[in-house]
């Protein structure tokens, strides 16, 4: 019975799934119902796990059943905690379009969370082939989302796109399955991680060789560099709600999977991939930067943007390798804050083209200012968060990840960040130089207040409160609460 | 029966499906060399679980035919519905996204 208070959360948002999968098939029920409907799942789904997360934990899910495939960890609870907060933000922030456009059914809303049970799957196994299986369960909705607008072509182009690539890697993580059982006899991460302390390097080539190609697995679904090619594409592509929901929810969930690998499983080899991952990072470093730059579409640069921010979170990979303590936590403190900036950027987005149905390139945003004051206001501050100035979010991730980097010696690699910290300003600042700089012949809008608005005003405060980083709020954990939360889930890992 | 005939065979059928991967254009072919990746990883992982005398690996590859089964039905539905848009099922055709980078 222990473990049903741990198993609850992933019920509540599988029936929720199964609910909106039957009023789906009746074509009576709103859409803005639907919508309720899922964020009052995933908010009681919320509100069970965060009962869980100070309770005392040890072992495993219903371990006379399943076995060790599910492990009960504080680090799976704060990875589901965010995913289900993701979810939340990214549903309600998008209200306003989900009413603007006509094709959102209740199957979309079931997608979504069937999504979300395969991330909180993810983030709970403990077993290679339950990983495969949950990682195909979020990315098979997510493939379904990003075609989900039927009547747009480019559209169905990214879904073809995204799931042509994203199938073929995953027969490369299952061929790296296949290779480490060979090795090892087992799939299950206790007995992996017993043998790689067991053998020496030299001894073991077939389960570094199954290792790497989980990495690329992992590799292509952050989208760094040798396997971006579809980001920007499925990015433009998708409609603004899933580009929202893959942006930020989606990549936090690869990050349980990579971190509890290469934390738990193959840390006495983590070495090996060292030179490899820094040569990547600084790959995804440099070519995020020129592909962003070289965009005129907002969604599109947005998208560059986050191939650039992945590199950053492969630097705290690398330093991982190296031994540095600080990695791991920074790295779930620049996943919360890349979370809230993107999650608020796409959202200011798609609430703009809930009004209006045209592409937005940067021309469109000319004179925004003084049309739109406000709005105007929060995208700035989301964009100084995703550049990474002080006072933000974002500037503490950043700082967090580059002491990881050195402390850990990779003053090379801290270098690049900064500097492609710099590159990024030019393609941040010139939304707000357009926003603020040009004239506007159109009449001041009214900031209508409703629940996109709030919410995205809401993630705009979070990300200052965050970067001043102080504890106004003495129930809520301030941005040092909060690396000490993760530096907990850390050790709770091991 | 040495198992090495059958790593051998497993890899030829993983090299065919990548290099129809990435040179085919039609998106049957695609779709049946993604198919059979993943199906001589079936094979390796039931010719491991004979060599190591395991059933575990034999039940991988059962929850594994899941899964690709889930895949195909996904896949089969797209492709559908992208040849009902533009009545043709070349990879080629469908290039859009790559044009907007241009302008």
């Amino acid at each position: 019975m222990n473990s049903l208070i741990y198993i609850l959360p992933m019920i509540s948002v599988l029936a929720g799934a199964f609910v909106l999968m039957l009023l789906g098939a009746k074509s009576i029920t709103k859409t803005k119902t639907f919508n309720l409907i899922t964020v009052g799942f995933l908010i009681v789904a919320f509100t069970l796990e965060y009962s869980t997360l100070f309770l005392e934990r040890e072992g495993y899910l219903y371990e006379n059943i399943f076995a060790h495939v599910f492990i009960i960890d504080k680090f799976a609870t704060i990875f589901n905690l965010m995913f289900t907060s993701g979810a939340i933000l990214t549903l309600l922030i998008n209200n306003d379009y989900f009413k603007s456009r006509h094709y959102f059914t209740g199957e979309y809303f079931a997608l979504i969370l069937f999504s979300i049970f395969g991330m909180m799957m993810l983030a709970h196994a403990h077993e290679l082939l339950t990983a495969f299986i949950a990682l195909e369960t979020a990315s098979l909705s997510v493939y379904a989302l990003v075609g989900y607008h039927q009547n747009k072509k480019v559209s169905s182009e990214a879904m073809l796109k995204y799931m042509i690539l994203g199938s073929l890697t995953g027969a490369f993580f299952i061929l790296g399955t296949a290779l480490i059982y060979g090795a090892t006899g087992s799939t299950s991460f206790d007995i992996i991680a017993l043998y790689v302390e067991n053998h020496q390097l030299k001894d073991m080539t077939l389960l570094v060789v199954g290792a790497t190609l989980l990495m690329v697995t992992i590799l292509f679904k952050i989208g760094a560099v040798p396997f971006h090619a579809w980001v920007v594409d499925v990015y433009h592509g998708a409609p603004y709600p899933i580009t929202m929901f893959m942006a930020s929810t989606f990549k936090i969930a690869i990050f349980a999977i990579a971190l509890r690998l290469y934390i738990i499983d193959f840390s006495s080899i983590n070495y090996f991939w060292t030179e490899m991952l820094q040569v990547i990072t600084i790959l995804t470093l440099i070519g995020g930067s020129l592909i962003a730059i070289n965009q005129k579409v907002v969604k599109r640069m947005l998208a560059g943007s986050s191939i650039v921010h992945s590199g950053y979170l492969l630097i705290g990979i690398s330093s991982i390798g190296i031994g540095s303590d600080l990695a791991a936590p920074a790295i779930m403190f620049y996943l919360i804050a890349y979370f809230l900036s993107s999650a608020g950027s796409f959202g200011i987005l798609s609430f703009i083209a809930s009004q209006n149905k045209q592409e937005m390139t940067y021309e469109d945003f000319k004179g925004f200012a003084h049309r739109r004051p406000y709005l105007a206001l929060i995208m700035s501050v989301f964009m100084l968060s995703l550049a990474g100035f002080p006072s933000t979010i974002g500037f503490l991730g950043k700082f967090y990840i580059f002491t990881s980097a050195i402390d850990s010696g990779q003053i090379l690699l801290a270098g690049l960040g900064i500097l492609t910290a710099f590159i990024s300003v030019y393609y941040y600042f010139k939304l707000i130089a357009m926003m603020y700089f040009y004239p506007s012949d159109k009449v001041v809008q009214k900031f209508s207040i409703d629940i996109s608005t709030i919410m995205i005003a809401f993630i705009a405060l979070l990300i200052i409160w965050g970067g001043i980083g102080t504890s106004l709020l003495s129930f809520l954990p301030g941005a040092n609460g909060f690396i000490e939360i993760a530096k907990e889930a850390i050790v709770s890992l091991k | 029966m040495s198992p090495d005939l059958f790593y051998l065979l497993v890899s030829l059928l993983f090299s065919i499906g990548l290099v129809g991967l990435l040179s085919r254009k039609n998106l049957f072919v695609i779709y049946m060399s993604i198919e059979l990746m993943l199906s001589s990883v079936n094979l390796l992982l039931a010719t491991l679980s004979k060599v190591l005398g395991d059933a575990n690996g034999s039940v991988m590859a059962l929850l594994i035919i899941a899964i690709i089964a889930a895949e195909a039905a996904l896949f089969l539905a797209m492709i559908i519905h992208l040849y009902k848009e533009i009545r043709t099922i070349d990879a080629d055709e469908f290039n859009q996204l790559s044009e907007a980078e241009q302008c």
